[in-house]
């Protein structure tokens, strides 16, 4: 009896061991996964309880602060009854859906000019066009506001007047804020796309460019043919990771003129932080539950892009 | 120290690949002109690769302009403006004040040095020369930014980001890369999830991330926003360090452990070296992410702790933000890392190739 115990015992031991020595590589990814999701998970959880609750009062700087009251769903139920979210929701989406288009068809452009055959000089001018990166988003995004400023003597005036045309108040109007907001977002984002882009052209084979020339296909039809579909899976990552980034863009609206017109072209982030932040009276649980809804749009398009992209498998699980 | 004289050798090789780049642009122009004169270059090809040339050239300029345009306005110092009555592309009057400004004084003041002989009972005496580099008043400066302070903040900030992250990117990339193990494909999943989604959470959830500071009391705490950076900054890459290493052929791996080299010692020696570019796009990225970001520095830090970007944003005022000033701080900010973005720029097109083709 004891001597069958031992064995059990031992067997149980030794399977232990086997699980621990078969899965090694967890303990070397654990310590990072634990510190990412402390961050990440905590505060959202706590945006979750603070969606449900009253708190106006000051800014809540513990889990009990003392002045929250719950009040259910009614935080929700104001915010999507509230054209001004829909506003911020629909103009989000669609500055996602237009910067993201004019990112990309921009950075593959510019990456297919400075990898041309023919260009000098080309490895030189790729350290340059990628300079933007290196700059501060406050520092880029402030010097872009001015550029776009109403007054007379802006740069982007300026050149209109030189060009023969009026001047234009690109703050005060909707749409034309609207596209300022998506030339910022577009030279702030352009170097990753070129680098990705470069780095997946470098690896298409000259051999097949060289095939297809022998059969008389076009630049075009080159592009189409050859180009593409070697670059397509990167460009595609590049485009999602982009996507999100646009998805989430704060600082243009809130360096730009607040979201303004009005609230006109308040991303949702931005949205958001007005009502907690900005407003003479904050409204943290409000303001906690258009970050929930926020949240969830972003997850759920992240793990659409994921699940349709294959982004996950593919690479990893060869 | 041999990756420092790596770096150095790899710099100097580029410096003089850009210094000899007129001698070598001058002879190819030289051989292309007698070529096309014998009638051994096609003119038409010339042409092609002249309008090619001038193409990327334009595009470079464009692209480029608006950082010329803010390095002329810090070069014309004073009261100029970002605004212009008429366009000129040169500085009028240029000067280096602005910069001036922006660095201070840059003195090393000489310190006594006292040494006890024992036994003896002599004090022996050591005294350091005071350096002057810089010496703002004698430029007219008469008060300097506080760029060095906020400077030894974003220092004390980046660099444990960069450790920490480091420390925890690498064995995690190395170990989803290269080792089988119970939910390792979820993790991937949850990895490639969040990739982009870290910083935009950090803005969305800044009230619970403010009260989560305040109530473990490390608001205020630059040690702790390091943490906060280095963890955003985990999804991102290492799913990036990963799919650098999987491109990285297994047999090179399999060839150490058969000459009976030890699992740690074969990726000490054989997958750190080889994955190269992906480390060095990783700690710059790792990097940026503590140097550049605004909001959440903005809101956790107390004000003799603000970083060098919300330092820059405080130079700010609706009416009378001093343009030349607020523009030399960033050019000041953002040189190294445009240095380091100009030389390490093939490293960073090879570490962000996302396994390009698929094989």
């Amino acid at each position: 009896m004891e001597n069958a115990n031992r064995t059990d015992l031992r067997e149980r031991t030794s399977s232990v061991q086997r699980w621990v020595r078969e899965n090694a590589g967890l303990f070397l990814v654990l310590p990072g996964l634990f510190l990412f999701s402390a961050f990440m998970f905590y505060p959202i959880l706590y945006l979750l309880y603070l969606s449900f609750m009253r708190a106006t009062n000051a800014p809540p700087t513990s889990i009990h602060a003392g002045n929250e009251q719950f009040i259910g769903l009614e935080n929700y139920v104001t915010i999507l009854a509230d054209p001004s979210f829909w506003n911020s929701m629909g103009v989000t989406w669609l500055f996602v859906a237009t910067s993201v288009a004019l990112k990309l068809a921009f950075g593959i452009a510019v990456a297919l000019v400075l990898t041309s055959d023919r260009a000098r000089g080309k490895r030189f001018m790729r350290s340059l066009v990628i300079l933007p990166m290196g700059l501060p988003a406050v520092f880029s995004i402030t010097v872009w506001s001015k550029i776009f400023d109403n007054a007379r003597y802006s740069l982007a005036n300026k050149v209109l007047l030189n060009l023969g045309f009026e001047k234009v108040s690109w703050m005060t109007e909707r749409w034309l804020a609207f596209l300022t907001y998506n030339v910022t977002e577009v030279w702030l984002a352009y170097p990753f796309i070129v680098i990705i882009t470069v780095s997946a052209l470098q690896d298409v084979p000259d051999a097949l460019h060289d095939a297809a020339k022998v059969d008389g296909a076009g630049y075009l039809a080159r592009f189409r043919h050859v180009t593409l579909p070697a670059i397509k899976r990167p460009v595609m990552f590049g485009g999602i990771l982009t996507a999100a980034a646009s998805f989430q863009q704060f600082l243009i609206p809130f360096i730009f003129n607040d979201g303004g017109p009005g609230e006109a072209n308040s991303l949702l982030i931005h949205y958001g932080y007005t009502e907690a932040f900005g407003n003479t009276s904050p409204a943290y649980g409000k303001a906690a539950s258009i970050m929930m809804l926020t949240l969830l749009f972003i997850g759920a398009f992240m793990w659409l892009n994921v699940k349709k992209g294959k982004l996950a498998d593919g690479v990893g699980d060869r | 120290m041999s990756l420092l004289s790596r770096i150095a050798r790899s710099v100097a090789g580029d410096v003089k690949t850009v210094a000899y780049s007129p001698i070598a642009a001058y002879e190819h122009t030289r051989y292309t002109v007698t070529g096309m004169r014998t009638g051994d270059v096609d003119p038409a090809d010339v042409a092609m690769s002249v309008v090619s040339t001038i193409t990327a050239l334009a595009v470079v300029t464009l692209l480029l302009f608006p950082i010329y345009w803010v390095l002329k306005l810090a070069l014309s110092g004073g009261s100029a403006s970002l605004f212009a009555t008429n366009i000129n592309l040169l500085p009028t009057d240029p000067s280096l004040q602005t910069f001036v400004w922006v660095l201070g004084d840059l003195i090393l003041p000489g310190y006594k040095l006292s040494l006890t002989i024992p036994g003896v009972g002599y004090d022996v005496f050591v005294r350091t020369p005071e350096l002057v580099f810089l010496d703002a008043s004698a430029h007219g400066v008469e008060y300097p930014s506080e760029f060095k302070r906020y400077l030894w903040n974003s220092m004390t900030v980046a660099v444990p980001t960069v450790l920490l992250a480091m420390s925890l990117i690498v064995p995690g990339a190395y170990a989803l890369s290269r080792r089988q193990f119970i939910g390792r494909g979820k993790l991937l999943y949850g990895y490639v999830l969040f990739t982009q989604v870290g910083g935009g959470i950090g803005i969305a959830s800044l009230i619970a991330l403010y009260a989560l500071f305040v109530q473990v009391g490390l608001d205020a705490n630059k040690l702790a926003l390091s943490v906060y950076y280095a963890a955003t900054a985990v999804p991102f890459n290492t799913w990036l360090l990963k799919t650098y290493m999987d491109g990285i052929p297994k047999s090179y791996e399999e060839a150490a452990y058969v000459d009976g080299a030890s699992p740690l010692r074969v990726v000490w020696e054989v997958v750190l070296p080889l994955s190269k570019a992906g480390l060095a796009t990783v700690f710059i990225f790792t990097f940026l992410a503590g140097w550049t970001e605004f909001i959440v520095a903005q809101t956790i830090l107390a004000t003799d702790q603000y970083t060098l970007p919300v330092g820059l944003f405080l130079l700010v005022s609706e009416y009378s933000t001093p343009w030349p000033k607020f523009s030399a701080f960033a050019l000041t900010f953002a040189l190294p890392i445009m240095l380091v973005y100009l030389g390490a720029q093939r490293y960073i097109e090879d570490g962000l190739s996302f396994g390009g083709v698929e094989g």
